[in-house]
């Protein structure tokens, strides 16, 4: 499950995305460099950003996709990985510690991976099994490893209590070891790791390519603080981690490009710089003073639109689209947005125009959507026929067509209507106590105004922006979020988004006479093992989901890489949502 | 003396107990819940009261208190079965956002704050006093009237404007650093230089504040010393003009200084919040505006506030004897 945090936290930006399995494609590949030029070896590539520290470096911690694509490309290695290439085949699993991407069996409902030999760790003891067993048990001690992936407590046949806890509680209580023992097993010679799902998952593998899997030996977990040491089986290892400072990378002597056909080692450190003020940062890109250097991060927004606008620097960078989806969700809960006709007229008034040209206008921001799912996720997306697709929708607003729907609901419901319309109610939107949110919030209320809907904004500090409105007792009527999906499937988006218990549902719409067919759609499309007939499956769901307007006003949105002159090899990891690292190198 | 002292030292205690606890009742009614921010994508209720349980706030604020100074004298254990770790005594808790004993944090982020905040005030008592003592001196001269401009050009640049002005438009423009190098800790005991130069900087952008307001605040002090009694009758005596200056002058000029200047010195030891931010330096000021609102991590809050307020009650305790000893009649009393 991934959201974005961009919208709210603004610094944080895409920091706390998982993974997008995605297609971005390149709407601007001004920086694209060209595949022919030969990577060189040496050198030490700087990655800078604005962040004192990762979220987590532990590996069943990590849950930032760049953070991931970061420490999977020079650290971590797991079961499978994405195709180390730029555009569409980069998201494609290949065999990484495994042999192969994974064998289903029993309908979806068993996995196994054997280990490739002679793959090893830093300190040169050999990766087994029960290393790669021990490392998802891990992911159940919520008491301990926290903020990570849960896949392997949602997918794992193991128990649950009557409220969903899983009756295993992690390799440090050992409560419940048994029933993990069932359903994860590793073969008599400890090479083959055995996967037990309650439910069919044809997917499964792409869970495999997160951090999760990446291999801890039991006498080597250090608890809490391997968030400050993770262990190496990659091509480098952390030889220093310092919050506020640096974490130093050099290469892993006992790594060998034989057994791994994703990672290389180019550079001879690669050192990702923390803390680095934003107006310091912006400024080693604007002027390229540090020319080995990657931006971590994006750049300040007025920065942003000068790197590339200016023939000078916009070559070393990349404008693509993100694998975000952008959204407001409408609460449609008793007491809060529980009519179509209102949500439909706060969404037909929204002043989309205006809001993106404060953001840095289309070209850089991003364009209206239609929908949860993004295009540029495959064959999952299809048109809808609302929101953006709807004959009176218009992009600077359309309160003439808010009005006429607003008038419908003040016959079929007149308490929300009048909680829309009354200067003492009002529709709240929670937002994040941002200026960029004080500003949009100039823009809309207005706007809402001319359409005679009465706004009233919930700013909520940016740190506690999320627990806020995820609290179904204090979440307002809209509330603003982002998701992207975790791999290129849309089962990583329309239950997590739509679905009660799918872990990001804010439009709390399982009180709404829509949502039992909806819920049944959901869960047809998710047992569904023909690809194809499932893609139909979750175009249908989202079309059902988009038409009850149970999110208003959405977004495509796109981000900007950038660099310094003297790295190469620089391309957009489509899936990781970030730079393709295993590319890059330090020019001679 | 000894029983100022021993008294002084009783009603500082007094002061820092109450310091901490206020931290933690603030802590306890703002609208912020670590255990769900630390939570993770998938949270549910059960992860969220683990998570309460392991940042130790599954109790009341007086019992979390109560823990916190326990283990400043028996350190504090943390986690069960193989995940248990423990913090030793002097222990002010656990960050489990930076994953280390507040007190490691704490050791790490003193000296660059320490390093900073002298620096700075060296700087700006040679800069504001010497200048205050120059312009009172030559008072209506050009030199006053440099002095003056000096003052009022330093009084209007807040620190977040001339840290960045400096930072930009000098040190990076000019490369006398290189960006990369912003915030990198050096040791003054083993590379000096290297601890100098990466500090000049951050003490000048500190320094020019202040120094404006010593050089206006000394100068007035300066100018109505020398109008006094004694002044009169030291020069009718045919006392030099550099003994009078020196001797009589400047001795009860600068007590009131002194004061002030004991009290900005130990406010900076709390944190340059603002000098430390723009300049990258991991100090105390950094570590607590990360603490409190980005992580709003509260063993770190608790121990950079009580450490803040140390020195500012040793400070005052150093200063007030330091006055004693500069004006006779404090003594006398």
């Amino acid at each position: 499950m991934v959201k974005l945090w961009k919208m709210q936290t603004g610094k944080k930006a895409i920091a706390a995305v998982s993974a997008a399995a995605v297609v971005a494609t390149l709407s601007l590949t001004a920086g694209a460099q060209s595949a022919s030029a030969a990577p060189v070896k040496g050198g030490t590539l700087y990655v800078i950003t604005h962040q004192d520290q990762l979220d987590h470096a532990d590996p069943q911690r990590i849950y930032t996709g760049r953070d991931i694509a970061f420490m999977e490309s020079y650290v971590f290695r797991t079961l499978v990985m994405y195709k180390p290439v730029a555009g569409t085949a980069g998201t494609g699993l290949v065999p990484d510690l495994a042999t192969d991407i994974g064998k289903a069996s029993d309908g979806g409902k068993t996995w196994k991976f054997t280990l490739k030999a002679g793959t090893k760790y830093s300190d040169g003891s050999a990766i087994v099994c029960e290393d790669v067993k021990y490392a998802i048990s891990r992911t159940f001690a919520t008491d301990v490893i926290t903020g990570g992936p849960s896949y392997a407590m949602q997918y794992l046949d193991i128990p649950t209590d009557a409220k969903g806890n899983s009756a295993y509680a992690g390799p440090y209580t050992k409560v419940g070891q048994a029933d993990f023992d069932k359903a994860v097993s590793c073969s008599a010679d400890n090479r083959t790791i055995t996967f037990k799902l309650g439910v069919a998952k044809p997917d499964f593998n792409y869970a495999m390519s997160y951090p999760i899997s990446s291999p801890v030996p039991a006498a080597k977990d250090t608890g809490d603080k391997m968030d400050l040491a993770p262990l190496s089986e990659g091509p480098y290892k952390v030889a220093s981690y310092k919050i506020k400072g640096e974490m130093d990378l050099v290469r892993n002597p006992n790594w060998s490009a034989k057994t791994d056909s994703v990672r290389t080692n180019y550079p001879d450190k690669v050192i990702l710089k923390f803390g680095v003020s934003e107006d310091v940062r912006d400024q080693i890109f604007l002027k390229d003073t540090q020319k080995n250097a990657i931006n971590f991060d994006a750049l300040q927004l007025q920065n942003n639109i000068s790197f590339f606008n200016s023939p000078a620097s916009k070559t070393r960078g990349l404008n693509v689209n993100d694998p975000y989806t952008v959204y407001s969700a409408m609460n449609v809960s008793k007491g809060h947005l529980d009519c179509l006709e209102v949500r439909k007229a706060i969404y037909f008034a929204w002043p989309y125009d205006a809001l993106i040209k404060l953001n840095g206008g289309a070209k850089l921001y991003g364009t209206p959507g239609d929908n949860a799912i993004k295009p540029n996720i495959g064959i999952d997306y299809a048109k809808t026929t609302s929101h953006i697709n709807d004959k009176n929708f218009k992009s600077a607003g359309n309160p003439a067509y808010s009005k006429t729907l607003l008038a419908a609901a003040k016959s079929k419901c007149p308490t929300t209507y009048a909680k829309a319309t009354s200067a003492d109610q009002g529709i709240t939107i929670d937002t994040s106590d941002t200026a960029a949110a004080k500003k949009s919030a100039a823009i809309v209320t207005p706007a809402m105004e001319a359409a005679g809907i009465v706004i009233k904004y919930n700013y909520i500090p940016t740190g506690s922006y999320y627990s806020t409105i995820q609290d179904n007792t204090k979440q307002g009527d809209m509330s603003g979020a982002g998701w992207g999906p975790d791999w290129a499937n849309a089962s990583t988006v329309i239950p997590p988004l739509f679905i009660k218990d799918g872990g990001f549902d804010l439009s709390q719409n399982w009180d709404d006479p829509a949502y039992p067919a909806f819920k049944a759609l959901s869960d047809k499309a998710n047992a569904t093992l023909d690809r194809k007939a499932q893609a139909k499956l979750w175009q249908q769901a989202a079309e059902y989901a988009m038409a009850q307007y149970w999110l208003g006003p959405v977004s495509f949105t796109k981000q900007q890489l950038s660099w310094g002159s003297g790295v190469g090899g620089v391309d957009f990891w489509a899936p990781q949502g970030t730079f393709l690292f295993p590319a890059l190198y330090v020019k001679k | 003396m000894l029983k100022f002292v021993s008294r002084r030292l009783l009603s500082s205690l007094i002061i820092l107990i109450v310091i901490s606890a206020t931290v933690f009742i603030i802590f306890n009614y703002l609208p912020f819940d670590p255990a769900r921010l630390a939570c993770g994508k998938h949270c549910t209720p059960e992860i969220v009261s683990g998570n309460r349980h392991r940042l130790g706030l599954d109790v009341s604020w007086w019992m979390q208190w109560w823990e916190y100074l326990k283990g400043i004298f028996v350190g504090r254990t943390y986690g069960q079965g193989a995940a248990m770790f423990t913090c030793p005594a002097p222990a002010f808790g656990y960050s489990f956002n930076q994953h280390a004993c507040v007190s490691t944090i704490l050791a790490s982020a003193l000296p660059v704050t320490v390093s900073l905040a002298i620096g700075a005030f060296i700087m700006w008592m040679f800069l504001g006093v010497g200048l205050g003592v120059i312009s009172a001196r030559f008072r209506n001269t050009w030199i006053d009237r440099a002095s003056n401009i000096f003052v009022l050009v330093g009084t209007s640049l807040p620190t977040f404007i001339s840290g960045l002005l400096i930072l930009l438009f000098i040190v990076l423009k000019f490369n006398l650093i290189s960006p990369l190098d912003l915030g990198q800790w050096h040791s003054p005991l083993t590379a000096p230089w290297e601890w100098f130069t990466s500090f000049f900087w951050p003490w000048l952008s500190l320094a020019l504040i202040y120094a404006a307001t010593y050089t206006r605040f000394t100068r007035s002090n300066v100018i109505e010393t020398s109008s006094e009694d004694f002044i009169r009758t030291a020069r009718a005596k045919g006392v030099s003009e550099r003994k009078v200056l020196w001797k009589h002058t400047l001795r009860p000029a600068l007590a009131p200084i002194l004061t002030i200047a004991g009290l900005d010195f130990a406010g900076l030891l709390g944190g340059a919040i603002i000098t430390e931010q723009i300049f990258q330096l991991p100090g105390l000021g950094r570590l607590t505006l990360q603490a409190a609102l980005q992580d709003y991590d509260l063993p770190i809050i608790v121990s950079t506030t009580i450490l803040a307020a140390t020195f500012v009650v040793v400070a005052n305790l150093i200063v007030d004897l330091a006055y004693a000893f500069l004006d006779p009649r404090i003594r006398v009393k």
